[in-house]
């Protein structure tokens, strides 16, 4: 069962992590338009 | 062709002309990306009930065989987003219009989240049925590969930003990874009873259980609106950091 668990694990970590990077670099982005804007 | 089979591959349609619809026009877009969000979101928790009430036991794996419904559905994003890079690349150096080099990049990026899932989860299934974390057979070697081949260009694209002659040589490169994708899919037959990996899923789904059948196929529908709606996610990026950019050199003349 844990290793089930570890691979559904993974996966949610993995699609929820990718999601948050991109969260925390478009409000990079948008703070530097700001900047050069 | 079932209507399992069917539904996956009206979505793989479907959010491959979304992306391309959507990146032609992306400013007045974007909007619609919350379409394939929310359909992912609806979706995820349904194909999470199959696997623990619907789909039944497999006789030989027992309960290691639920991973089958994690592992499959990240194929098809993976080769969806190695092509729609090629796609966006040969687009790019048709037309030089950058948004195009953003879809590549974007679907680039997605399919190697997809391809490192496949790779991570394959092991954590392998070791308790086959006993082994991996082997060196031509399946997941060749997948290996594959992975390598786009992180390389990841690399290549991050370490060259914003150059023209970067776009059209990983545009190049991009389109020139593909021919690695064929090779990856029949690695099973070519190897020829040598690989302990089973068979192509996707010719192999017609001898499942409908049971299992309808979980892995929502599963993939799943995959497929999370694959298009995190592209959409990486284009608006893409979109944004090129502008800072172009904001930055202005600001800096």
């Amino acid at each position: 069962m844990s290793w089930v668990l570890a691979a559904y694990a993974v996966t949610a970590v993995a699609l929820l992590g990718y999601m948050l990077h991109l969260r925390a670099a478009r409000s990079a982005a948008l703070r530097d338009l700001e900047r050069g804007g | 062709m079932t209507p399992q089979s069917f539904a996956v591959v009206v979505s793989v349609v479907a959010g491959v002309a979304w992306l391309l619809w959507l990146t032609s026009k992306f400013d007045s877009r974007i909007a619609t990306a919350r379409w394939p969000g929310a359909l992912a979101l609806a979706l995820v928790p349904l194909w999470l009930a199959l696997v623990v009430y619907y789909a039944p036991l497999e006789e030989a794996q027992g309960i290691f065989q639920k991973i089958f419904y994690v592992h499959i559905p990240a194929i098809i994003p993976m080769y969806t987003g190695f092509a729609l890079c090629a796609v966006g690349g040969a687009l790019y150096l048709r037309t030089r219009d950058e948004r195009w080099d953003h879809l590549a990049v974007a679907s680039a990026e997605v399919g190697v989240l997809f391809c490192t899932l496949m790779l991570v989860v394959g092991p954590i299934w392998a070791k308790p049925v086959w006993g082994h974390w991996w082997v060196w057979d031509l399946r997941l070697t060749s997948t290996l590969m594959l992975w390598f081949i786009y992180v390389a260009y990841l690399f290549l694209r991050t370490f060259a930003f914003g150059s023209d002659t970067a776009r059209t040589f990983t545009a190049v490169y991009g389109i020139a990874g593909t021919a690695a994708i064929p090779f990856v899919y029949y690695a099973v037959k070519i190897a020829a009873g040598s690989t302990m990996h089973p068979s192509n899923p996707a010719s192999e789904s017609g001898g499942l259980p409908p049971e299992m059948g309808r979980t892995v196929a929502i599963g993939m529908v799943a995959f497929i609106w999370i694959f298009a709606w995190l592209v959409a996610k990486r284009l608006e990026l893409a979109s944004l950091q090129a502008r800072a950019l172009v904001a930055s050199r202005i600001g800096s003349a």
